[in-house]
């Protein structure tokens, strides 16, 4: 790392082979302590619970060392909190990509109709007796439709963001009439069982789901690299972005397609855990003060944060489980809303 | 002259709306060019297309005789820059990260920084004189604060010519001299091509080297503002009696308006012996 003229703004240059990034150092801070807590938060979700494992045998069990608790530990816990983080994850990268496209802090994959259409799809297979894996396909296949919906009906526009975030309202709203139509005319228990899904929870779920969600994100990883320096572009006006070389158009389809593709595989994995693509991005802004969500941040507090929602729904109400969906809005909001208040606070 | 940037039989329209019928234009390297024209008469549709901001329905824009729109957009990103008439603000961006991105056409992202970039930001916020202002975030500036901010990110890009759409609008009479002395060495120390709409028309005689009068999408008159601006040129273009005098301070033609119903209030002093009204 060398330091450089006030044109690097504080950055530090990391030069790694023929790669060249100028760096801050307060997100590689955030980021690092963001590992430490999610390891941690972890160690803790295969800790706690019926039996109690201490956090050393814990950790005994993970180096494979053949511990009692191998059963509790490695089969019954580790594949939940590894799909919790890998979900958190995927909602976190998914959430910064469509934020940054919409340039609206509030949106999420439920704002652009991914998750209704996935919800539909799902509640259409729960409630017509398909075998059950093919729930997750069908919900995958109807996010992905419904965006590419929104993407038709914004493309006039060149996917502009405010016409971009209507077209998704729109699409979200008919799909979600559409969901409670096959709902109510669906038998009662087919009903709730849809109803459960679309709350979202990692209940009874693991590696399969786990495997899902961490292809995809493999599969977008070079993608995922080119977008964490595409994105620094999405806040400039088009006339700006033309003028100094970008294709911003193309870039904005490339970003959102992106976001949509992480949306729709995680949402068909886990149900609409909706809340951690709307709060992570924006906690991680704030964590490590930019002008836009940074991705690599954002997708780890994501993992945390939904970490830490389903060890809280697991165990609060013990033996009662609350689905994760719920939890992620209880303990996400306030926090958004802590430092809402303390940003303003700095501000004025 | 060698024209720099021109335009060939260029047809731009909006919807149903032909703006430029047919327009053919050279534009001189090397100069301060400025135009002007009434509301509506397409001088800013001119500098979109020439900016590639918009496309063409025909025609073509030739810069240094290729047409624009077979060169990538990246390559004309070098060498021609653009200052749109209202750019958005990113939130909360810094002076140094904004005039940054200027280098984006030069950068790729696994190299997304090099000791040129370093000197070209440098030396833009230098010469745009908002060095001191590197590390406050643009959305607390000044009008004109923001706009040398604005023009620095144009500079760092290190280009041939700049194009700048109505850069002086919204800013007070200093801040307006001030980002016009600012294009002014630009062309004059550094050589480079600047194009500037501009609305008042005596800062257009003052600092252009070459005028370009429009009206109703077509260009009315060219050439050095010295020979070309006179009160035929304003009643034809602009449709208003006025009276050219030279600048008291630099010779230049000065465009006053003559006395109209509506501003029928006689004046306290007389007209200055020797001014004649365009219509005698």
């Amino acid at each position: 790392m060398t330091a450089s003229s006030t044109a690097l703004a504080g950055r530090s240059l990391l030069r790694v082979g023929p790669l060249t990034v100028p760096m801050r150092r307060r997100p590689v801070l955030v980021a690092v302590t963001l590992v430490l807590l999610l390891a941690a938060a972890v160690v803790l979700s295969l800790s706690l619970g019926t039996p109690y494992v201490a956090p050393a045998d814990v950790l005994r069990a993970l180096s494979g060392a053949g511990t009692p608790y191998d059963l509790v530990v490695l089969d019954l816990r580790l594949p939940r909190a590894v799909l919790a983080a890998l979900a958190g994850a995927a909602f976190g990268v998914a959430g910064t990509l469509i934020q940054s496209v919409a340039r609206n802090p509030l949106a999420s994959p439920d704002v652009i109709g991914v998750t209704q259409g996935a919800g539909l799809a799902a509640t259409v297979a729960l409630t017509s007796g398909a075998a059950a894996v093919l729930v997750a396909p069908a919900a995958l296949v109807g996010g992905l439709v419904a965006a590419v919906l929104v993407f038709a009906l914004g493309a006039r526009h060149g996917l502009a963001a405010q016409r971009f975030v209507l077209a998704g309202v729109a699409v979200a709203f008919a799909l979600r009439a559409l969901t409670e139509v096959v709902m109510l005319s669906a038998d009662p228990i087919d009903g709730l069982r849809a109803q459960l899904w679309l709350i979202g929870t990692l209940a009874g779920k693991g590696w399969t789901e786990a495997a899902w969600i961490a292809g995809t994100l493999a599969a977008l990883l070079p993608v995922l690299l080119w977008a964490g320096w595409a994105l620094r572009s999405t806040a400039l006006d088009d006339d700006t972005a033309r003028g100094i070389g970008l294709r911003p158009v193309a870039r904005r389809v490339g970003l959102a397609a992106t976001g949509v593709l992480a949306a729709a595989t995680v949402t068909a994995q886990v149900g609409a855990v909706d809340f951690v693509a709307l709060v992570a991005p924006q906690v991680a802004r704030r964590l490590v003060r930019a002008e836009r969500p940074p991705l690599l941040c954002s997708a780890l507090l994501g993992a945390l944060l939904l970490v830490l929602a389903d060890l809280a729904g697991r165990r609060l109400f013990a033996p009662t489980q609350l689905p994760a969906g719920v939890l992620t809005a209880a303990i996400g909001g306030p926090y958004l809303i802590f430092l809402l208040l303390r940003t303003r606070g700095r501000r004025s | 002259m060698t024209a720099m940037l021109s335009t060939r039989d260029l047809v731009v329209g909006y919807e149903t709306r032909t703006v430029l019928d047919g327009l053919d234009l050279d534009l001189p390297a090397d100069a301060f060019t400025v135009i002007v024209g009434p509301n509506a008469c397409g001088k800013s549709t001119l500098l979109r297309t020439m900016a590639r901001l918009l496309t063409p329905r025909r025609g073509a824009v030739l810069l240094d005789g290729t047409a624009i729109r077979d060169l990538p957009t990246r390559e004309v990103a070098r060498r021609l820059g653009v200052l749109p008439q209202s750019p958005l603000v990113p939130e909360g961006i810094t002076v140094a990260d904004l005039v940054g991105r200027g280098r984006q056409p030069y950068q790729r992202w696994w190299r997304q920084w090099s000791a040129e970039d370093g000197r070209a930001v440098d030396e833009a916020m230098a010469m745009a004189d908002v060095a001191e202002l590197a590390d406050r975030p643009v959305d607390t500036l000044s009008g004109g604060q923001r706009q040398r901010v604005w023009i620095a990110m144009t500079l760092a890009q290190d280009t041939e010519a700049l194009l700048l759409d109505e850069p002086t609008t919204f800013l007070d009479l200093a801040h307006q001299v001030e980002v016009l002395d600012l294009l002014h060495r630009l062309r004059a120390e550094r050589g480079r091509t600047v194009v500037a709409v501009l609305h008042d028309l005596n800062q257009a005689a003052r600092y252009a080297d070459h005028l370009v009068a429009m009206r109703a999408g077509a260009v009315v008159a060219a050439g050095p503002p010295r020979e070309i601006l006179t009160a035929d040129l304003v009643r034809d273009v602009f449709g208003l009696d006025c009276v050219v005098v030279p600048c008291p301070v630099t010779g230049a033609p000065l465009v006053v308006p003559a006395l109209t119903h509506t501003s029928a209030a006689p004046a306290a002093t007389p007209a200055p012996a020797g001014a004649s009204v365009g219509d005698a």
